[in-house]
């Protein structure tokens, strides 16, 4: 079993669980680190931090900070233990978007790729994402001017999320996919949010994970790198600088290969996809660690045998004496 | 082809130019025939060898490199076009695709460098030298069967030397960058490699068809080249064991004599080699002792016939383990890492492989190859690095002091020589490397005593 397949099913179980599991009566609270949109309706397994943080913002009340509070925690947990293997492993809308890639892939279409200016330039995009979820609730739940607009406001990134139209659209409801004629800032909202989710599913197609860069939700993640369990690590000395954990990065980190000195190379968009490390092929240069244990390393085999030069190795096979090498 | 040589001379001088030509061929011969003979009075030679023995002998004793080349008459075969490239950044997969056959055509003749001699300034190194020499003068047919020549811009002598080879074969000029990772350089070389594609494309195809490069096909010359890659990688493993199973200067030739084979049947061969080489370690057949000083031997690229410098060293008693020319461990070590079967990954994936973790000394900065360096010394257990300098390649030269550098961390010593393709420095070479290699046999004997005597 390839760590591709393993996070296929990663991929799809939690789907299936987040969005919907609350058919068989799963609940798994307000605080998950990823897309578990609640706007799939009464199937959700669980519901998406953000969601809940613009919630509890907008009541504003001394109760609804204390509950943030203990939300924000169990939030930090969860993210601790496994970093932003949230985004590459579970994550629904995640999936969403390798799904439409691999679609692409069948059609032997190549993928587009930024330049690193434009990427640069479009990095500000999740960071007022992130503003317009914290602030607005608060204009919602202190409306000192406008207060009908705020009131339409509401929450006001979910509006504007593709999860919010994409999801419910994939298990089969369309009635997401609509303007809210409510007023005209639901109007405006809903317009933006469904420009947001055409761009995204357009761009999903020919661009891998085409919304993780501009996603707040992997914003916050990111902020828990330094000291999460779960680390991207590289033996500078071993890496040749071939640009192969590159050409297969999904979100396209360039720092991975280029990095000359530190060990830790876990970047702030980094998925934790494990992609870069599956295809280097250099013996040990790229390996993942939990808790300072390496759990899973790269092996020149492994890449040989992934480009289906020498026959499938069973990975467990290479990795597990591989491993046994460096947890000596 | 060989418009200046053949034109414009009266019949006289025509004879006396042919005269010459078959001296110097019969020199050529003669002198790879000794390179060979010795090779193979070797009775620990591993069976596998013969076969690149045999390809080194068909190329330049007996000048019969069709056979290798395009075995059967058949008419698919016969129609193929011969590209010949120099240095290692022209993508071979690219040539395969396209239905023709790469040859690497990096010259290491005494003979013809002497005839480059008098086309090319006196500074120029030996290997621009001899290629200049063989494409002049057809010493060899090898040269004449391309019908098309790729020569990137990395050194300033192979840059020129494109240049001039252009009066004599059909030249095209590859630009490789020589600052490897801004975003621009990469982006440029993409698109050199494009339309390196296209003109392939145009070039083989038939007249009206235009045959394209397809996907199906370059997917097809990528795995096959990375076979060859992987049995590469497969040598080095087997050479990294304590005790040497094969001498460097065998291994060496293995690896050039890809040069002049079709990846394909190399591979083959290889693999057999291999085989061969592990059994051997299984057996514990080791052909020196542990004890035996472990060279690297760093920087220019011995080329066959100019096996003067490993043929030294084994012969005072060391033993080379690995080398980091672009002929030998770099030729074939860094693999293409496809992840989708789209042609826009398939080519970036080519342009990265051929330029990023290349560590030609033409990059600059070339911080690379001296991680590369680092490594290698320690997975190969080095004891002592022989730094191999042909005279006029400043650019390897340059790198010394930096190298010289970080080996002295590490306690490994360096010795530098500089050398051409003729033999009368042989003596003085002799003393000098006999005495670097002793020197390392006493400290690796010393220092195994230590350890002996800790545990
Ligand atoms: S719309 Fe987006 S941000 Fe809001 S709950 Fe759904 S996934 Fe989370
Ligand atoms: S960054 Fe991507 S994978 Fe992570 S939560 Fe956002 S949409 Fe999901
Ligand atoms: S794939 Fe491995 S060897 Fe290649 S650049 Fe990345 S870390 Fe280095
Ligand atoms: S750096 Fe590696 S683990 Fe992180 S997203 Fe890229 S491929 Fe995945
Ligand atoms: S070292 Fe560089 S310039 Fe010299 S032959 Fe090799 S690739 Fe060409």
């Amino acid at each position: 079993m390839t760590v591709t397949n393993l996070r296929w099913m990663a991929l799809i179980i939690s789907f299936f669980v987040l969005i919907l599991g609350g058919l068989i009566g799963i609940d798994l609270g307000g605080f998950l680190p990823t897309y578990a949109c609640p706007y799939v309706g009464q199937t959700r397994g669980g519901v998406c931090f953000l969601f809940r943080l613009q919630f509890i913002l907008g009541v504003g009340s001394w109760e609804a900070f204390k509950a943030l509070g203990e939300h924000l925690l169990y939030f930090s947990i969860l993210v601790v233990l496994i970093g932003r293997a949230w985004c590459g492993w579970i994550c629904p809308f995640g999936f969403v978007q390798d799904v439409l890639d691999l679609i692409r892939r069948k059609f032997h279409i190549g993928y587009i790729r930024f330049p690193e200016r434009l990427r640069a330039n479009l990095r500000c995009i999740k960071w007022i994402f992130f503003f317009i979820a914290l602030l607005i609730p608060l204009w919602v739940a202190y409306p000192l001017f406008a207060p009908s607009v705020a009131g339409d406001l509401r929450q006001p990134f979910c509006s504007l999320c593709p999860g919010k139209y994409i999801l419910p659209l994939v298990i089969g409801d369309p009635d997401s996919v609509a303007v809210d004629f409510k007023s005209a800032t639901t109007i405006t909202m809903t317009i933006l949010g469904l420009t947001f989710s055409t761009l995204t599913i357009i761009g999903a197609l020919l661009k891998r994970r085409f919304w993780c860069p501009y996603c707040p939700m992997g914003l916050l993640l990111s902020w828990y790198k330094k000291i999460s369990f779960i680390k991207l690590k590289k033996d500078c000395q071993k890496c040749t600088m071939c640009e192969v954990c590159y050409n297969v990065c999904p979100v396209e980190i360039q720092q991975v290969f280029k990095e000359r000195e530190n060990e830790d190379v876990t970047f702030t968009d980094c998925t934790l996809c494990l992609r870069c490390v599956e295809y280097c092929p250099e013996d040990g240069a790229l390996r993942a660690t939990f808790l300072g244990k390496t759990i899973y390393k790269s092996t020149s085999k492994g890449f040989f045998s992934r480009q289906h030069i020498i026959p499938a190795v069973p990975e467990e096979k290479h990795q597990k004496a591989a491993l046994e090498h460096t947890n000596e | 082809m060989n418009k200046e040589i053949s034109q414009n001379k009266s019949p006289n001088e025509a004879d006396q130019l042919q005269k010459r030509k078959d001296h110097f061929a019969r020199n050529l011969a003669r002198s790879a025939k000794t390179v060979l003979a010795e090779l193979e009075e070797n009775p620990d030679l591993p069976l596998g060898m013969h076969y690149f023995i045999n390809i080194m002998r068909e190329v330049f004793v007996k000048d019969r490199v069709h056979q290798l080349l395009l075995p059967s008459l058949h008419q698919s075969t016969n129609n193929r076009k011969i590209i010949g490239t120099y240095c290692i950044m022209v993508p071979e997969e690219l040539i395969y695709a396209a239905g023709a056959i790469p040859v690497r055509l990096c010259g290491g003749s005494y003979e013809a460098s002497c005839i480059g001699d008098e086309l090319v300034p006196r500074d120029t190194c030996p290997v621009v030298k001899a290629s200049i020499g063989f494409t002049s003068f057809n010493l060899i047919s090898l040269y004449q069967m391309c019908d098309a020549v790729i020569v990137p811009t990395t050194c300033d002598s192979k840059r020129k030397m494109g240049e001039e080879l252009s009066k004599f074969t059909e030249v095209w000029m590859l630009e490789v960058p020589h600052i490897k990772d801004s975003e621009g350089s990469r982006r440029q070389w993409l698109q050199q490699l494009y339309v390196l594609k296209k003109n392939l494309e145009k070039f083989t195809g038939r007249r009206f068809t235009g045959r394209k490069i397809r996907r199906k096909a370059l997917d097809t010359s990528i795995k096959m080249i990375g076979s060859a890659q992987y049995q590469a990688r497969r040598l080095y493993e087997i050479r990294k064991s304590s005790a040497p199973v094969i001498l460097g200067r065998e291994a060496m030739i293995a690896i050039n004599a890809y040069s002049y084979a079709t990846a394909f049947e190399w591979t083959k061969a290889m693999t057999g080699l291999n085989d061969e080489l592990e059994a051997r370690c299984h057996k514990g057949q080791f052909i020196c002792s542990e004890h035996t000083p472990r060279i690297l031997l760093a920087s220019c690229s011995p080329i066959f016939p100019n096996w003067k410098i490993p043929s030294l060293i084994e012969e005072m008693g060391a033993v080379i383990v690995a080398d980091e020319s672009c002929m030998g461990n770099r030729y074939l070590y860094d693999p293409v890492g496809l992840t989708e079967k789209s042609m826009t990954d398939m080519m970036v994936s080519i342009a990265a492989r051929y330029l990023m973790p290349c560590v030609c000394p033409s990059f600059a900065p070339n911080e690379d190859r001296l991680f590369r360096l680092l490594q290698m010394a320690e997975e190969f257990s080095i004891d002592g690095i022989i730094y191999y300098v042909l005279k006029g390649c400043v650019i390897y030269d340059f790198e010394l002091i930096r190298v010289e550098k970080i080996m002295k961390d590490k306690n490994i010593p360096v010795l530098r020589i500089e050398t051409d393709y003729s033999s009368e420095d042989i003596e003085q070479l002799r003393t000098r490397i006999e005495a670097f290699v002793e020197m390392l046999g006493t400290k690796k004997r010393n220092s195994l005593a230590t350890k002996t005597l800790r545990f």
